[in-house]
């Protein structure tokens, strides 16, 4: 054989046997884009992902193991790290839980500040969103702007309940009502501090005005629409399939909102609209965020006008016990439906508790959704769906 | 899949137009070690300690949900009010500990003392090199009690 025919040979092989074997790709667990330790063991084939597993728990705390043994009012102060970027609004159907339980429920004015506080949350979670995810898309500059009025929010709450992220607020059967239980000096009220309405209908005029620069900034901006439309597509009955709820449901245009369909709080007394869109994809899931803080405004402009004077805090026992029986309670977190099953054997702690954490349900769709995108829209994709991992692997 | 791209970008630039007014405001910015930050007077910066309201009952030891204070104490006998009358005692503080490297700040600890001996305050400089030292004792907690602000004044 010549060598002139052995590299023939050899090309016509070549062509023969292109069916190369697909690569194993960890992204992962610490990578910019997974928003924590989320680790992702994918088949590409070139640039194309045949295959992806999300491999979850590296931050696995143990809560429902740990709420075990703690008291009630304990685990008040854990369950808000459970999603830190919203604590309050974690804190909200755990404590509505304790208390259809027990029976008792809030007075007026305590259900008014709760509200607004999960409201805020829902701002500050969202301009966390709208930062990060054109930063994984590699706009660094509304970042700065986002973070920068979500710092007037972090304040609101830190101002009411001496938290930034981690309120701790609820209690059961109100809100904190003052800040030491001693009787020896006068109790301080642990109430809304003086100015507090006007300095959150400034902030709120703010969240107006950072809207439209978010518009200019990432709305109409055609890299980032290049980037996102069209891409990550979930039709709505694959998102009900996978359990999604929040806006990554009503991107996929299912208008479903706990506040509206299963109304807690005073929620059925404010006027707002559940935003949705019809579109499934990322630019969608980001659209809907950004008009989900305008949203917010608005309830809680209507809030600040409508909240009651009065007690923060019903009469309940000093030790709390929960009678024999169990519970589900769910509220509409930012991200979706956050749900507490609490079962009760009768005693000061729970017997059991099973958190519905939102990104452990929004993350589900994972493998179903990123089979066959490009390892770019990978990022993409993830990033819209807007998961905190220690909402994941609490 | 291809796009219909529109060059040159008019929101693009609208988006530049928009950091180029950023850029020239004000940054609202607390330059923190040369400029001091100062927290909300509820804020919950660390815990301060009135030794002579605490009477040892170990609430806030046991209702702590990470089990970061360490408190011992000692009865002492302060002798009896009539002869024959059952001898009357006091607790006192030995040690009380909070370990600020395990402690989360939740307030739990604050909010259950029955006699007001323990107070938020502000105050967040107390970072050390090593976290041993987080561990503030007896002393140390009551030199926080300066700083415990006023309450604020409510909303009606
Ligand atoms: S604030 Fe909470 S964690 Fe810290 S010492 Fe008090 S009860 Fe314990
Ligand atoms: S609860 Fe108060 S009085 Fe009791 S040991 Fe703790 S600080 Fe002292």
């Amino acid at each position: 054989m010549t060598s002139r025919e052995m590299m023939h040979r050899s090309e016509s092989a070549v062509s023969i046997e292109l069916q190369t074997p697909d690569m194993t790709l960890n992204i992962g667990p610490q990578h910019p884009s997974t928003h924590g330790v989320l680790r992702l063991v994918a088949k590409v084939d070139g640039e194309r992902i045949r295959e992806v597993e999300p491999v979850i728990g590296y931050m696995h705390r143990g809560y429902e193991k740990l709420a075990e043994v703690r008291t009630y009012a304990q685990i008040t102060a854990l369950v808000n790290r459970i999603d830190w970027v919203s604590g309050f609004a974690s804190e909200v159907p755990f404590i509505l839980g304790v208390e259809k339980l027990m029976g008792v429920e809030a007075p007026e004015r305590a259900q008014w500040i709760r509200l607004i506080l999960s409201e805020l949350a829902r701002i500050s979670s969202h301009l966390v969103f709208i930062s990060s995810y054109p930063l994984e898309l590699g706009a660094t500059t509304p970042l700065m702007h986002s973070l920068r009025e979500r710092e007037y929010i972090l304040e609101l709450i830190e101002e009411v309940t001496g938290g930034r992220f981690h309120p701790n607020f609820n209690r059961v059967g109100g809100v904190k009502s003052a800040y030491g239980g001693g009787s020896t000096t006068k109790k301080q009220s642990m109430d809304l501090p003086a100015g507090f309405f006007k300095r959150t209908s400034e902030a709120m005029d703010r969240m107006d005005k950072i809207c439209d620069d978010i518009d200019t900034l990432v709305t109409g901006n055609e890299l980032i629409k290049m980037r996102t439309v069209g891409v990550g597509i979930i039709p709505p009955d694959k998102a009900l399939e996978f359990g999604l709820s929040g806006p990554n449901l009503r991107a996929s245009g299912v208008a479903y909102d706990l506040r509206k369909s299963d109304s807690y709080l005073t929620y059925d007394q404010v006027e707002f609209d559940v935003v949705s869109r019809p579109g499934g994809d990322c630019y969608d899931r980001y659209l809907v965020r950004l008009h989900e803080v305008r949203e917010s405004v608005k309830i809680i402009r209507q809030a600040i006008d409508m909240i009651p004077s009065g007690p923060l805090q019903a009469k309940v026992p000093r030790v709390l016990k929960a009678p024999k029986g169990h519970v589900y309670s769910r509220a509409e977190n930012p991200k979706g439906e956050f749900g507490y099953y609490i079962v009760s054997e009768g005693g000061k702690m729970p017997y059991r508790l099973k958190i519905r954490s939102t990104s452990f349900s929004n993350l589900t769709i994972l493998p179903w959704i990123l089979k066959g995108q490009l390892i770019p829209d990978l990022v993409a994709i993830m990033g819209s769906l807007d998961f905190v991992l220690g909402d994941v692997d609490r | 899949m291809s796009k219909s791209i529109n060059f040159p970008f008019p929101g693009l630039f609208r988006g530049m137009g928009l950091t180029l007014k950023t850029m020239v405001k004000r940054a609202p910015v607390t330059m923190y070690p040369e400029v001091q930050e100062v927290p909300v007077p509820r804020a919950r910066g660390v815990i301060s300690l009135d030794v002579d309201n605490c009477t040892v009952c170990m609430l806030c030891a046991r209702e702590c949900p990470d089990w970061c204070i360490y408190i011992e104490g000692h009865k002492e006998e302060k002798g009896e009010t009539k002869p024959g009358a059952r001898m009357r005692t006091k607790n006192l503080l030995d040690r009380f500990d909070i370990d600020y490297g395990l402690c989360m700040y939740c307030g739990i600890c604050v909010e259950v003392c029955p006699f007001d001996a323990l107070f938020w305050t502000p105050e967040y400089e107390y970072s050390e090199p090593r976290v041993a030292d987080l561990l503030h004792n007896k002393e140390k907690l009551t030199e926080w009690l300066a700083t415990v602000p006023e309450n604020p004044a409510l909303e009606s």
